[in-house]
């Protein structure tokens, strides 16, 4: 049976640090996998999802427990992709709209058959950062708007709102077809 | 407007999202529901919706190659292995920065120490929203300066005045704390 967080964190506390090999277990997959979404390319996922867990390590003392765990690792991850996408957009802005998001999306694309669900994920690319974390933090996740708010730090009015601007702009495309 | 439904088209796709994840209220959801039932467009803008969420969920993400968690594992242990290893804040790390901080004798130093306590507290009751954990990097950055932000206990346990034995200890206090300034792990 797998020890509840809380426990391995007051290991790690304790001086026991390799204890916190147990949470990078747990959370790799979740926390990549959500870089991925981001990022859309596997080696700023894998990047990005490593240096989530080195600074959470570091920050670990801060962690009261007031919240999940989980939650607060994709704060910390969300974080830093959404600052890795910021640094993206400002590096070439008309790059992220067109050839990055094609190159980005070649990879997935090329697992999708569907010519609806191709269409999604390049919609998906062209959301704004925000609305693109809300919706993969809702749609894979499974968090409720609070718990997006908490993640995002915004209020959960914006997390709402967010998101429903995120399923209005897949709505529209799936309409254009 | 289709269907002769007491509310409008445009108030009810403001609200099929919503419907969709099963968020109005009882009265809300029976209205939709009403207005669905009799207008095509709506029905359709539902179908949509549920379409596209259908098709994100199941968007897949690339399997990463064999042997990829266990290098993403070692990579991240020789990274952390570089860093300092996280503790709880303690209250001999308090004591330590006190006695380090120079130019600050021990009364101002706690005086200090107690005001900014006080004003932690009030500055938490008053902006306290959602609990969170990870606070901004402006408050990291105040927090790693002053060292007591997470020591309000040992702080709200000296008194100021009357406490003289902490203050008579310093010396000790300072040799627990050795050389190094309390960091914020």
């Amino acid at each position: 049976m797998r020890q509840p967080d809380l426990e391995v964190i007051q290991r790690v506390l304790a001086g026991e640090t390799a204890a916190f090999e147990l949470l990078v277990r747990q959370y790799q997959q979740e926390i990549y996998r959500l870089a991925y979404r981001l990022t859309r390319n596997a080696e700023d996922a894998k990047d990005l999802s490593q240096e989530a867990f080195v600074a959470a390590y570091r920050s670990l003392g801060s962690f009261r427990g007031h919240s999940r765990f989980s939650t607060w690792l994709y704060r910390i991850a969300m974080n830093l992709c959404l600052n890795h996408l910021k640094s993206a957009t400002r590096q070439d802005p008309s790059e992220v709209d067109g050839t990055l998001a094609d190159q980005r999306a070649d990879s997935l694309a090329a697992l999708l058959t569907d010519e609806r669900d191709r269409a999604l994920a390049e919609a998906i690319e062209t959301l704004p950062p925000q609305q693109k974390a809300t919706l993969t933090l809702r749609v894979h996740q499974g968090l409720s708007h609070k718990e997006i708010a908490e993640v995002l730090d915004c209020s959960e009015g914006t997390a709402k709102a967010n998101y429903f601007h995120a399923v209005r702009a897949l709505q529209r495309k799936l309409q254009a077809f | 407007m289709p269907g002769g439904s007491m509310t409008g088209c445009d108030d009810i796709r403001e609200r099929l999202l919503a419907h969709h994840e099963g968020e109005l209220a009882t009265e809300e959801r029976l209205q939709v529901e009403a207005h669905l039932a009799t207008c095509a467009d709506c029905t359709r803008e539902a179908g949509l919706i549920r379409e596209a969420l259908g098709r994100v969920q199941a968007l897949p993400v690339p399997e990463p190659p064999a042997g990829f968690w266990g290098d993403f594992e070692a990579a991240v242990r020789r990274r952390i292995a570089a860093v300092p290893p996280p503790r709880p804040a303690a209250w001999a790390r308090v004591a330590a920065w006190l006695g380090r901080v120079p130019g600050l004798r021990p009364i101002p130093a706690l005086a200090a120490a107690t005001v900014l306590g006080l004003l932690l507290v009030i500055g938490l009751v008053r902006t306290h929203r959602a609990p969170r954990d990870l606070p901004p990097v402006e408050a990291l950055m105040v927090s790693e300066d002053l060292a007591i932000g997470q020591n309000l206990e040992v702080l709200q346990n000296l008194d100021l005045l009357e406490d003289v034995e902490v203050l008579e200890r310093l010396d000790l206090l300072r040799q627990l704390g050795g050389d190094r300034r309390p960091r914020l792990s």
